[in-house]
């Protein structure tokens, strides 16, 4: 008591105080009342609501962003595509449906199952996709028996389009289907089931940039299904355009040559980069992977022996052949084994380390130096050299001149080769180096393996006297909103600070020669475009295909190669072309590159 | 600075009902927002550990200093409100946030620490059994400004958390019917002001949208019905954590923020109400009773503006989410995600701590 003579007296306002805290239980007790009535008495109410909530978010697919050649033409286009899409909560009795629906649309039954089956995960309002690229007589059909199944909805989607079919079908790739497994993955988290994204190609590594956001609508749906309104739209933004180097009069010229063969040809501005032409045959048409239901068609590109789908350019693995000899020549000049003037004496073959090689010309080439071993293709002079240099320093020039690691090019896939060391050996057979390897991998034979893209890159090198190019194919891309033109732009690099360009000056007087001195690149040759090239035929052993066209007679059991570049001064254009069983590679190989600088030079001049 | 004796009257029961609310908010944040990439939960989870840490801190003065020096404060979160108008940029369509490299602030949250001080400065010296009139337009006038410049970003559902402080404030000092109708006047006026001459054409939409939510029935009006039905098709016991069709198929607005009380109702039914609204119950029991432990005027206004300030925000939110008051940003406190409301709240249960620890010392 004596403390409230201390304290001030407080009781008027902590009066109030308590009135008001009575009057929060009051509220707080007609709230639980309030969620009880809610929660509990109109329980099934809301419950049935949830669960067929009527009110659906509906996905606007955004275009994909157009690819386009360096000149604007269009290479993969979107057109307006018809899909029908079952509801699974409005359909009554799904073996009926499924028997009907199968007879009305020419579907097999258990394949209509699988794939309703597939999206069994998704809620029961969901539409899911079972046929598209309907047909202006099934969407008829469809329309004509809305009442009978109103389980079934048409929707429109834009739909990937390549006007030219085949053409550059390995560079711009193909659109998949995600599977279940790739939607959960990271990569794909704001993807839906259903959505087509890029598999190969440009379309998988610009997936991002073609994509574009999609747009969406609320639309409201009454207990009957009928349609009450629309909200919240949200317009799709397509994808930004890209706008890729490829000149598709070169590209058309390069398949057209390859056409009826195996092989692959690149094209490559030799200053920055630029890929003008990169062409794979045999060859597809990506327009046909955009269905989604194309199970057989796919196996069969998948089974083909000649491997349509793959790319050669970038994933074909050769041995390089003579056109090894270049690198080898590179080396042995940097490490002052050889001046211009050293020669070795041809007379068609050799005993090196106990064993016999042999030139691919019987009767020798007599005593060569370094200009005329690249001329003809000496073997015995590269025998010599691989002698001098010893596998770890052909190794050490290889890779510094791009073989055995990826090119860096933006296609998704590529191969990184092998360059061979006696470590690599120990490693993955188990053996030792044996020297006489030494020998063979100087021609280019050997377990050494390149890309045709490498070998052009490569030929760059050599044109620019030591500047690395990084090949790429996206030139620049448009922004789809702001309409800003983004330019991509790759940076040449030295990469081999190490060697001099006199060197360089020594290896292109020889392929000068090879074409324009009645070398082994003669048929290359263009009256006034300085043409410098290497051409090469490598030995098909190991390849099993190999075997079993060997025992046909008239196949030939080489693969024909060849790389160059022009004019020889302030190089503008690389050419390499590889031909599968061609045979000598200045035979066939190199009249097809011919008419590729012969189609750039008519272009530039 | 602080003495064994201030130590051992911490109210830790009232610390206690506070994380353990923070904490159910942490849960129902997870499960609301697990399948987005910005880890809201351990973020919040940072934001307790921080407030906790700034509760304490705030525990070494003396609220009296506070007191002291409130209108001080309220001149520098005035300048700095204002100054937000003038340079502020928009976000999310207000310009209620201050950026950080890491986080965003809002002071028009913490602002109403400071009203809570500086009503409780102004009427600790006032002992009539009712009202006066010129206190009355100083407390109309100190909390206008704010109100102005909050409705001006525009956040209306911050600027309505202000108004039971000055209710709470108006009601302990004995609010006659006299008062209470010059107050309607004050507040139309303003409002016409308002209205009239400093709202531009889309700020006067929104405000419409905010207060007739049925003008949009697809907009504010589809949110409301989506969390309807998540908390009724909730049932009894819910339909087990993470496990709400509502709310992970993502049909519910603001799920880890505004409408948290949504995915509660949906994932653990009636039960789970209940038990907020009871670990509620118990927080603001604990308030309200604080206010006898207070020794001095400034501290019972301090404890009353406090609790209110939780109730008015606690019942707006609950009701909003079943419809029975119009959709407006006004989040949950404690449970709701967002680091600014929970500061303010941590803020306020601080200084009715301050007062409650300090009863025996200011005499």
């Amino acid at each position: 008591m004596e403390n409230r003579k201390i304290y001030e007296d407080l009781s008027l306002i902590r009066k109030r105080s308590q009135r008001i805290f009575l009057l929060v239980e009051i509220l707080l007790v007609s709230l639980v009342i309030y969620f009880w009535k809610i929660q509990i008495l109109d329980h099934d109410k809301y419950w049935h609501q949830s669960e067929s909530n009527r009110i659906q978010e509906v996905i606007l697919p955004a275009p994909r962003g157009l690819i386009t050649d360096r000149e604007g033409h269009i290479l993969a286009d979107n057109i307006a595509s018809f899909k029908a899409s079952l509801i699974r909560e409005n359909c009554k009795n799904f073996d009926l449906f499924s028997r009907r629906i199968s007879r009305l649309l020419n579907i097999e039954e258990n394949v209509l199952r699988e794939r309703i089956e597939k999206y069994k995960s998704l809620p029961q309002f969901k539409p899911i996709v079972f046929k598209d690229n309907l047909t202006l007589e099934e969407v008829s059909l469809i329309e004509a028996r809305k009442l009978e199944f109103p389980e079934l909805v048409l929707q429109t989607e834009p739909k990937r389009f390549y006007p030219f079919g085949s053409f550059a079908a390995h560079t711009i790739g193909y659109l998949q289907e995600l599977s279940e497994e790739e939607i959960k993955s990271e990569v794909h988290k704001e993807r839906k089931l259903g959505d087509l994204v890029g598999k190969t190609g440009l379309e998988k590594i610009y997936d991002n940039l073609l994509r574009g956001e999609d747009g969406h609508y609320i639309e409201i749906v009454d207990s009957l299904g009928r349609h009450r309104g629309i909200s919240a739209r949200k317009d799709p933004v397509q994808g930004h355009t890209l706008k890729l180097t490829i000149d598709s009069e070169l590209q058309k010229k390069a398949e057209g040559l390859l056409e009826g063969k195996e092989g692959a040809a690149v094209v490559l501005d030799a200053q920055n980069g630029e890929v003008l032409a990169l062409a794979s045959y045999p060859t597809f048409d990506p327009n046909r992977f955009i269905n989604r239901f194309t199970p057989e068609e796919w196996l069969d590109l998948v089974n083909n022996p000649e491997f349509p789908l793959e790319n050669r350019a970038i994933r074909g693995l050769y041995a390089p052949g003579s056109l090894f000899k270049l690198t080898l020549a590179l080396g042995s000049l940097d490490l002052n084994l050889i001046t211009q003037n050293t020669s070795f004496f041809c007379r068609g073959s050799i005993r090196i380390y106990g064993q016999n090689f042999s030139c691919w010309r019987d009767q020798g080439h007599g005593w060569t130096n370094l200009f005329n071993g690249i001329r003809n293709s000496c073997n015995i002079y590269f025998y010599n050299l691989g002698k001098r240099l010893g596998i770890d320093e052909i190794a050490r020039y290889a890779t510094m001149l791009g073989y055995g690691t990826r090119t860096g090019i933006d296609l998704p896939g590529e191969k990184e080769g092998l360059v061979p060391t006696p470590e690599w050996k120990e490693k993955v057979k188990g053996i030792s180096w044996f020297p006489g390897e030494t020998i063979s991998v100087s021609i280019g034979q050997g377990p050494l393996l390149v890309t045709p893209l490498q070998v052009a890159v490569h030929t760059a090198l050599i044109a620019n006297k030591g500047i690395k190019v990084i090949p790429h194919l996206l030139k620049s891309y448009q922004e789809s909103n702001t309409k800003e033109e983004k330019e991509v732009i790759s940076t040449p690099r030295n990469a081999t600070a190490g060697i001099e360009s006199s060197a360089y000056e020594k290896v292109i007087k020889g392929m000068w020669g090879a074409v324009n001195n009645e070398g082994t690149a003669r048929l290359a040759k263009i009256q006034g475009f300085d043409v410098c090239a290497k051409t090469g035929s490598t030995q098909v052993v190991s390849s099993l295909k190999a075997k079993e066209e060997s025992n046909q007679e008239n196949k030939i059991k080489t693969h024909s190669w060849f790389t160059g570049f022009a004019p020889k001064i302030n190089p503008k254009v690389v050419v390499t072309v590889i031909v599968e069983f061609g045979g000598m590679g200045g035979e066939s190989a190199a009249p097809l590159a011919r008419q590729l600088f012969e189609l750039y030079r008519r272009k530039h001049d | 600075m602080i003495d064994r004796r201030l130590l051992s009257n911490i109210d830790w029961i009232l610390i206690a009902l506070l994380l353990w609310n923070s904490a159910l908010g942490v849960i129902f944040i997870y499960s609301s927002s697990h399948y987005l990439p910005w880890n809201f939960y351990l973020r919040q989870i940072i934001w307790i550990v921080l407030s906790l840490a700034v509760l304490f801190m705030f525990l070494m003065v003396d609220y009296k200093n506070f007191l002291t020096y409130s209108f001080h404060f309220y001149i520098i979160f005035i300048s700095l409100l204002a100054g937000m108008l003038l340079f502020g940029k928009l976000i999310a369509g207000t310009k209620s946030w201050i950026r950080f490299p890491f986080f965003q602030v809002q002071p028009s949250e913490l602002i109403k620490i400071i009203m809570i001080l500086l009503f409780a400065q102004i009427f600790s010296e006032y002992k009539a059994r009712y009202f006066s009139w010129n206190k009355l337009l100083l407390s109309c006038g100190a909390v206008s400004l704010p109100i102005l410049f909050v409705v001006l970003q525009p956040d209306l559902g911050t600027t309505l958390t202000y108004v039971p402080i000055i209710l709470g404030a108006l009601i302990l000092a004995g609010f006659s019917r006299k008062s209470f109708i010059f107050l309607l006047i004050f507040a139309l006026i303003l409002s016409f002001g308002v209205w009239n001459f400093c709202l531009k054409q889309y700020q006067k939409q929104r405000l419409i949208t905010l207060i007739f939510p049925l003008k949009d029935p697809l907009g504010a009006g589809y949110h409301i019905l989506q969390s309807k039905i998540a908390i009724g098709s909730g049932g009894f016991l819910g339909k087990g954590y993470k496990k709400g069709t509502q709310s992970q198929l993502r049909f519910l607005p603001a799920r880890h923020t505004d409408f948290i009380f949504s995915v509660i109702g949906e994932e653990f039914g009636y039960a789970g109400v209940i038990i907020v609204f009871l670990s509620y119950f118990l927080l603001l029991l604990r308030l309200f009773r604080s206010v006898d432990k207070s020794r001095d005027r400034a501290g019972v206004y301090i404890i009353f503006l406090v609790a209110m300030m939780i109730a008015f925000q606690f019942f707006v939110n609950v009701m909003m989410v079943v419809g029975l008051f119009p959709v407006i940003g006004i989040p949950l406190p404690f449970f709701s995600y967002g680091g600014s409301s929970l500061l303010t709240n941590y803020l306020a249960v601080s200084l009715v701590l301050n007062v409650k620890m300090r009863r025996f010392v200011n005499v």
